[in-house]
């Protein structure tokens, strides 16, 4: 069971906001998060400096540019949560997957280093598939 | 803190309306264990979680999800949100709680079922003779125990043999999709592993990994199930998995194409049943 947090701000896009800075706040740039990332061997990112790296995370957090191996390595963030249990400031309040998962949301959005891929047929998609099986008295209490 | 009362709202998410025997099942599954459920998924529940291009959008999601569950906890007395999705767990635990004020508290239905697994324990009366080798992921498990909880629920089953697949990256199937190869490096590391372990059943935990493994029902001997569809075996319920039949060249009845829709089938979900799979 999980005890969901109080809400610690008026809307999730003021709390991503606010969190950017205050968990990059809280990063040393150890780089346990890097080392523990089972998708840093898989995009080759192996060999390369991770104090750099994780100092560009933090970057990303604030709303700065960052160079092309902390926004590879955003991109290819796939919540296996290694990161969080290997951060040593875990204790400190740093999640380190969500550090990372705003890093993300910089790079998209504010920084523009990631180009945005949502697919805008995803909900027609699943309403089609669910048209497909559901009886009328699904769709209409469920969806 | 444990579930208080036995009224609870089901979220099954978005992408799992392409199972809608898990959906079923899970739900029944609730209720036979003594759950009064309501069940809700579908784009107007989404998590968005999706949506990470599009803050705003998907801060508005957020708060329509949970400003539905609150009049679920308040109104009807539905203070859990039992989760299907990881997607959806985890985002409404890291973000749309802290975005916004909950009246209610969440939990996985792996986590529920567990609880009550000595209300669920008796109706197993069925052998499932199956060697399984259970498909788990690393990611989740900072926030469920979901690899051993289904697994205890999958051992209370009589004639099941469990193996424990390799525990690759991700949270589930989808999240590999987005980085080249890492799918199907992990599907193939799974089904790799089913054969050399002689299984006769690869077994899925979430929505997303029974449809990337869907086109795999079959080969060479080797039977693809959900947990929740052993679950209804060992329980004799007859459960279809039409996602599955679809994949390996099925169709919908033509009743059903007229319902959703011919246009919609053929743009929208025909090339998705029609793409190569991820196993070769």
């Amino acid at each position: 069971m999980s005890i969901l947090p109080p809400a610690r701000a008026d809307s999730t896009e003021a709390y991503l906001e606010a969190s950017g800075p205050r968990l990059a706040d809280l990063c040393t740039s150890c780089g346990a998060c890097f080392d523990a990332c089972p998708m840093v061997d898989h995009i080759d990112l192996r060999k390369s400096d991770v104090r750099e790296v994780t100092a560009d995370i933090r970057r990303l957090a604030r709303g700065e540019p960052a160079g092309p191996a902390a926004v590879s390595w955003v991109a290819a963030c796939t919540k296996s949560g290694r990161c969080r249990s290997a951060c040593p400031e875990q204790t400190s309040g740093l999640d380190a997957m969500l550090l990372i998962r705003i890093a993300k949301q910089r790079a998209l959005n504010v920084t523009h280093q990631l180009a945005s891929k949502k697919d805008q047929k995803t909900f027609p998609r699943v309403k089609t598939f669910a048209r497909l099986q559901l009886t009328d008295e699904e769709l209409a209490k469920w969806l | 803190m444990a579930v208080t009362g036995d009224r609870i709202t089901f979220w099954f998410g978005c992408n799992i309306l392409r199972h809608a025997e898990i959906i079923r099942l899970s739900i029944l599954l609730l209720e036979k264990v003594g759950f009064d459920v309501s069940a809700a998924g579908g784009p107007a529940y989404c998590c968005g979680t999706s949506y990470d291009g599009q803050p705003h959008a998907a801060s508005a999601m957020s708060a329509r999800t949970v400003s539905r569950f609150n009049d679920a906890a308040t109104k009807e007395g539905r203070g859990t949100v039992v989760t299907w999705c990881p997607s959806c767990h985890m985002h409404m635990s890291d973000i749309m709680a802290p975005g916004n004020p909950t009246s209610f508290d969440v939990t996985h239905i792996t986590e529920l079922l567990t609880s009550r697994a000595d209300r669920l324990a008796p109706l197993l009366t069925h052998r499932v003779e199956r060697r399984i080798l259970l498909h788990r992921h690393i990611g989740f498990a900072t926030h469920v125990a979901v690899n051993e909880g289904v697994h205890g629920l999958l051992a209370a089953i009589p004639g099941l043999e469990i193996v424990d697949g390799p525990a690759v990256p991700g949270h589930m199937c989808s999240a590999l999709e987005a980085v080249p190869g890492a799918l199907a490096k992990a599907a193939q590391e799974t089904w790799d592993a089913a054969s050399a372990n002689g299984c006769d059943t690869l077994t899925t935990i979430f929505h997303s990994c029974h449809r990337a493994m869907a086109p795999t029902d079959g080969r060479q001997g080797v039977a693809l199930r959900n947990w929740v569809h052993l679950v209804a075996e060992s329980m004799g319920l007859p459960a279809g998995d039409a996602y599955r039949d679809w994949r390996k060249g099925g169709t919908p009845d033509v009743s059903a194409i007229e319902r959703a829709g011919e246009k919609y089938y053929e743009q929208l979900v025909e090339p998705e049943l029609r793409k190569a799979p991820v196993v070769t």
